[in-house]
């Protein structure tokens, strides 16, 4: 083994095939390279077109300036002649998933935090007022309802053919007012006018395409009450109870002239009175000050922080310490079915996570299969796994390293494989045990090459939302507890926020708390990185 | 790259941006005459696709389509939906009605005396939803409610709350169970199943305000009727009337293999309990303090504000308020997940007994709370019961019931 670690006068053969950068240029730059570009950027064009096509039907005009910069700039790329744009070539794919995936995600969220995004608050103030005088209207006291047709008169006006549903009378209306119907120049079958004298009733698409006109057809009958059309075959008589002052922007309360503004929170209100739905509207840095100032959102915060911290180191420390400890006992040449130990304990990585922990939460429950077959019969009691706040967490721990062992297995395995055996020789010919070679030397130079990975498993499991959910849903509940239950860690904890406080839900809160996660997550992973930097440089 | 390959190069782009736009223009060309767009759950897709193919029937032109959804992100997809694809009537649950109309997302609905006589009040009430004045949103279809299944070949049907009590605890004790009455909980809670005990202790979750509405600033989850009676929580505890640990399966489990004679479910179980071979009764759990009547839930059609700029507002409402109030409609909706219809004209032709001793153990029952606020409720009052009834080391109830209560108005602000 260490024979060839050393350059030989085999090596210049060889060269071609150790850059393989080079070699991938080479390869796209053939005949075969040009058609698979000119093929890939022709669809990529062509998938940019059809999005145009649809943003332009939907009006978002910013979205349509993005993607036909990005589209114009990715041809001048890859077609401009020679080595013009050679860094940028390789650069733009990686850059677009990126902005995609990332950056987008991120200034998504930041911007929601600064609003009131939540139940009640999700739409335009535009779209609220339009609302607002819908939901305004209302049946008068002795309001009817009236079966319709819709028809035009010989002059082409558009008219409403009602029978009153209590009465059986029956009335033309029109944008001018209501007008009695000659009984004699009307058939009616069950209620619904069929033919009437002077009229043509419109039916089929005739009659759907005018759904917008209709729906905004009033006709009136007094005090400001009005007949509209509800159905194609049906109609009422609504009244408003308020008034939008389009000059001033409020509300007026017609039964009493209660005035109600928009209160700068995206809503129109009077004192604690206000009218439903609101709007999405900014509010500054409200958010995190009730993060701060909230005891129902800070007391559990602390303790859910903490927890969230044991849980992300408890599991990435077990499941390395035991996936090395797997991989120093298989790291022998000539064991017997060496194979397949390595490939039994690659299994619980090869299922689909969510899987395994929906089958663990079944195993464990109280009257699951690990108390009922075996915790039972042995000891004759059951173990609380789930139900019990310590024992719960450390099930979550559990589970989550269960998860993670083969990960740390392989990388282990790989990273002690690749550690230079004269030096484990030479520590034994200097007289150190087996433990002593281990602690001083197999562990320092395995810690440079999974370092970094024990970091990033960390902030992977920081965020660890699936094992938890699935697996306790953050339960059991604290005994004095609002949100946050025993095994909620920050993530579920947020999630808990945005579906359930306030008024249903709050997405604005979450998106806050969330981004104090991601500069916790942040500070950690870099104190984390800078120290296994440390740990290069000593060597 | 030479000039020739260059002009190649700009031709395939040329193409392929003339077959981007064919593929534009195909997306637009789909809607000629008026669509109405449904979305509906798995288990009643079938039902919905025949009653809207009979509707457009009717209504020569328009094309239905039927876009089938997860049953809850139809409410959830419902707000962040893009405006060209979303749908003009949804199925929805009535405890959905606050969120949505708080929201703005759908459209009050009128219906005619002589439609609404044909649904019992409180139906239309749990889809009727104001701050100051209510409104109907929605039509409903559907009503269902959980009962107490006995076995009645291992107990006799109890009368009153002590012979249950009594008799499941026998029942305990013979097959060394750790619990009476199979009811599930777990650690998901489950407010929901717990509510007969809740109602009939004395608890609510929302009082009202004088102008009838539901009040999110009452809040009955420790009210003082209900304090006093908590310590018989504490007593089912203790004796092992009720355990938390209990989840949907292991409490349908412990019926069907007789580790209890008796299970608080809805009729989502109907054809288990039916293939189980068990002779059963399905009762209402007797009067504890009060009568322990469980939470109805109804579940029901609603129009979008998607409909009116869709051009297909009244359309739409002619579907929904005119076309599937009719008992036929009404039947078969009803009959495609096993509920009961709301409509009581359609009632009348239900003839299942499994169906109609739900119904009867629904008698004075609750619709769940519908106003947005209600989703604030569910996990501490479940998390209470759970506290309260896990056994050895439980909480006593009325600290759990107050710390919920106090957790409830905190969340709600």
């Amino acid at each position: 083994m260490s024979a060839t670690t050393a350059p030989t006068a085999g090596a210049p053969a060889d060269a071609p095939r150790a850059a393989p950068i080079p070699r991938l240029v080479s390869a796209f730059s053939g005949t075969v390279g040009v058609a698979v570009k000119l093929i890939a950027l022709g669809l990529s064009n062509a998938l940019a077109v059809w999005a145009i096509y649809v943003l332009i039907t939907r009006q978002h005009w910013v979205a349509l300036a993005v993607l036909a910069a990005a589209t114009v700039l990715i041809d001048l790329v890859y077609l401009a002649p020679g080595q013009a744009f050679l860094p940028a070539k390789f650069l733009i794919p990686g850059t677009i998933f990126l902005i995609g995936f990332q950056v987008f995600p991120i200034i998504y969220t930041v911007n929601i935090a600064f609003t009131d995004y939540g139940t009640g608050h999700i739409g335009t103030k535009a779209a609220a007022v339009r609302q607002i005088e819908t939901t305004s209207l209302e049946p008068p006291a002795n309001g009817k309802t009236y079966t319709m047709a819709v028809a035009r008169s010989a002059s082409g006006t558009l008219t409403l053919l009602l029978s009153d549903d209590a009465t059986h009378k029956l009335y033309a209306g029109t944008t001018q007012g209501l007008t009695p119907l000659p009984a004699g120049s009307v058939k009616a079958s069950a209620g619904q006018i069929t033919a009437a004298k002077g009229y043509t009733i419109l039916h089929g698409l005739a009659l759907f395409s005018l759904d917008q006109q209709l729906q905004s057809l009033v006709v009136p009958v007094g005090k400001g009450a009005g007949i509209r059309p509800q159905s194609t075959s049906t109609a009422v008589e609504l009244e408003p109870t308020l008034r939008y002052d389009a000059k001033r922007g409020v509300f007026v309360r017609l039964a009493d002239g209660a005035v109600f503004r928009d209160d700068g929170s995206g809503e129109f209100a009077r004192g604690t009175e206000a009218l439903e739905p609101g709007w999405k509207t900014g509010v500054g840095t409200r958010n995190f000050s009730r993060i701060i100032h909230d005891p129902l959102i800070r007391t559990p915060f602390l303790s859910v922080f903490a927890w969230t911290f044991i849980f992300a180191a408890g599991t990435v420390f077990l499941s390395f310490a035991i996936g090395l400890f797997l991989a120093v006992t298989l790291d022998k040449k000539g064991m017997r079915f060496l194979r397949t130990y390595r490939a039994i304990l690659i299994i619980p990585w090869a299922v689909p996570g969510f899987l395994s922990l929906l089958a663990w939460q079944g195993l464990l429950d109280q009257f699951g299969v690990v108390n009922n077959k075996v915790i039972h019969p042995l000891f004759g009691t059951t173990v609380p796994w789930l139900a019990d706040a310590n024992v719960a967490k450390l099930s979550c721990i559990l589970v989550s390293a269960w998860l993670t062992v083969p990960f740390f297995f392989i990388v282990s395995l790989g990273a002690l494989q690749a550690i230079p055996e004269e030096l484990t020789e030479a520590a034994r010919v200097d007289g150190g045990g087996p433990f002593q070679i281990f602690r001083r030397v197999t562990l320092p130079l395995l810690l440079v090459a999974v370092g970094p990975l024990l970091i990033s498993s960390f902030a992977l499991n920081f965020n660890n939302f699936n094992n938890i959910y699935l697996l306790t849903a953050g339960g059991p509940p604290q005994a004095n507890s609002a949100v946050a239950g025993a095994t909620d860690i920050l993530i579920s904890y947020t999630y808990k926020l945005a579906i359930a406080t306030g008024k249903g839900q709050d997405f604005a809160l979450a998106a806050s708390v969330t981004i104090i996660v991601f500069f916790i997550t942040a500070i950690i992973s870099t104190i984390g990185f800078a120290r296994t930097r440390v740990l290069e440089e000593v060597l | 790259m030479s000039s020739r390959t260059r002009i190649a190069a700009l031709l395939i782009v040329a193409v392929a941006g003339f077959l981007g736009a064919l593929a534009g223009s195909i997306h637009s060309a789909r809607a000629a005459g008026p669509t109405l767009t449904i979305w509906v759950d798995q288990n009643r897709k079938d039902a919905v696709t025949q009653l809207a193919n009979q509707w457009s029937a009717k209504n020569p032109g328009v094309t239905v389509t039927v876009v089938v959804k997860d049953f809850g992100s139809i409410r959830d997809n419902l707000g962040t939906v893009d405006a060209s694809t979303a749908p003009d009537v949804i199925l929805a649950a009535h405890d959905w009605t606050g969120q949505l109309a708080a929201n703005g997302l759908v459209e009050p609905i009128y219906l005619s005396a002589a439609v609404k006589k044909q649904f019992p009040a409180y139906t239309l009430n749990a889809f009727s939803y104001g701050l100051a004045v209510k409104k109907l949103y929605g039509v409903p279809t559907q009503i269902e409610n959980i009962g107490l299944v006995v076995n009645t070949s291992l107990v006799k049907v109890p009368k009153t709350f002590a012979q249950l009590e009594q008799e499941a605890l026998a029942y305990k004790k013979k097959v060394h169970a750790s619990f009476g009455i199979a009811v599930q909980q777990g650690s998901g809670y489950d407010a929901y199943h717990m509510y007969p005990f809740f109602s009939g202790l004395g608890g609510y979750v929302f009082g009202t305000n004088s102008a009838g509405n539901l009040d999110p600033s009452n809040i009955g989850v420790a009210n003082k009727a209900f304090l006093k009676n908590s310590n018989l929580i504490d007593k089912w505890n203790k004796e092992g009337l009720i355990n938390s640990a209990l989840t949907y399966s292991t409490a349908q489990d412990a019926f069907l293999k007789k580790q209890a004679a008796f299970y608080i479910t809805g009729p989502w179980a109907t054809q288990v309990l039916e293939q189980s071979g068990i002779k059963f009764k399905i009762i209402q759990v007797p009067k504890i303090v009060d009568a322990s009547v469980p939470f109805l839930g109804v579940q029901g059609a609603m129009v979008t504000k998607y409909a009116d700029p869709h051009g297909v507002g009244g359309l739409a409402a002619d579907f929904v308020s005119n076309y599937l109030t009719t008992p036929a409609a009404q039947l078969a909706l009803a009959l495609a997940n096993g509920r009961y219809p709301a409509n009581t004209v359609a009632g009348k032709q239900v003839h299942d007994p499994v169906l109609a001793q739900f119904g009867q153990a629904g008698a004075g029952g609750v619709p769940m709370p519908n106003i947005p606020q209600m989703a604030s409720v569910w996990q501490d009052l479940g998390a209470a019961w759970f506290k309260a009834t896990k056994g050895a080391g439980a909480q006593p109830a009325k600290s759990a019931f107050v710390t919920a209560s106090r957790s409830i108005a905190d969340k709600i602000g």
